[in-house]
């Protein structure tokens, strides 16, 4: 199939390594700021056509009753989709472990207003840290748009069927985690396009070519 | 005197990384193993002067490789090259044993250093 083949098996592991390096970073980012630790995975690439990726989408976060995403856009030579999403209750979760480190609004801020700030600024960490320090291995620099929230919604509704382009290809980075205290996990999904492919060949190529 | 080198990576690329940070000139045997279950396993067979240990990794994590490790051989040199540089892991590793973290991307100048100081150090055992 011709998708498989925008990148090669090597092409693939750099990526994967190269997204190992810029999660932990952003895992120890948000540790720095949460007294916790994140729980790493091993990521995960996967090439495939735009129609295909709601229904990929919806298998790996089927588990979740219900799911919060911050989505964040990002473009450079690098560019695309983030998408960080979390485990039910996963936005007062949050909150009762920032109330251990700091003031998150004010007491008088509705639950669901801290909830959304919370969820917004962890993501802007986990998002903000990765995919800068991915960019940052390739030689890019990106600039964001401002993130977005969806609070405890119906996984099934999370995502529009038709938000990318059909005939796109999708090259998708995905990281699972958890925290090892606290009722948090996720998994944050980094969605690009064949737009940044002869680019993304190159810098990987120039990364590797350091460690020949 | 280092001769036996493995390193512990289930990403071929990362251990391709690593080799390539070491100097050939020393004449070091190198040892691959893809999980902690085969470096643990590796270590046994090969009794290893230096190890490479990445932490996230399927089937055994390197935490639990250098705890089984360390278990075996209570003097193993073991140097995790990891992405998590979370202070917890760093803490973590170190208590299990460990005998110095590195942060990846790695760099050669890091990697010479390491070991350096572990030459330093087996040669006051």
């Amino acid at each position: 199939m011709q998708e498989e083949k925008i990148l090669s098996d090597e092409e693939i592991e750099i990526l994967q390594e190269i997204m190992n390096i810029s999660f932990g970073k952003s895992a120890a980012d948000l540790a720095d700021v949460i007294d916790t630790h994140v729980v790493l995975s091993v990521p995960f690439i996967k090439i495939m056509q735009v129609p295909d990726l709601p229904a990929y989408f919806k298998d790996h976060v089927k588990e979740y009753k219900t799911i919060s995403i911050v989505e964040q856009k990002f473009w450079g030579r690098f560019k695309g989709d983030a998408l960080l999403v979390f485990s039910s209750g996963a936005g007062r979760e949050l909150i009762k472990m920032l109330q251990h480190e700091t003031k998150t609004g004010f007491e008088s801020d509705p639950i669901d207003i801290l909830e959304r700030e919370t969820l917004m600024e962890v993501g802007n960490i986990l998002i903000g840290a990765c995919v800068g320090k991915l960019a940052e291995l390739l030689k890019d620099v990106v600039t964001y748009t401002p993130p977005m929230v969806v609070v405890e919604r119906d996984y099934s509704d999370a995502i529009a069927e038709n938000r990318y382009d059909p005939d796109n290809t999708a090259i998708v980075l995905k990281t699972d985690f958890c925290f090892d205290e606290g009722d948090v996990s996720g998994f944050l999904f980094l969605i690009t396009s064949n737009d940044s492919v002869s680019w993304m060949k190159e810098a990987l190529r120039l990364f590797i070519e350091q460690y020949e | 005197m280092i001769k036996k080198i493995l390193i512990v990576d289930d990403s071929p690329i990362a251990r391709k990384m690593l080799k390539s940070c070491l100097p050939k000139d020393q004449g070091y045997e190198f040892f691959e193993a893809g999980d902690g279950r085969e470096g643990f396993e590796k270590y046994k067979d090969l009794t290893p002067d230096v190890t490479f240990m990445d932490l996230t990794m399927p089937v055994m994590t390197g935490y639990e490789a250098i705890e089984a490790i360390i278990a075996h051989d209570k003097n193993a040199v073991i140097i995790v090259v990891t992405a998590d540089v979370q202070m917890k892991a760093i803490k973590r590793v170190m208590e299990l044993g460990a005998y110095m973290v590195l942060k990846k991307p790695l760099k050669r100048e890091d990697i010479q250093s390491a070991l350096l100081k572990v030459k330093d150090t087996l040669q006051k055992v």
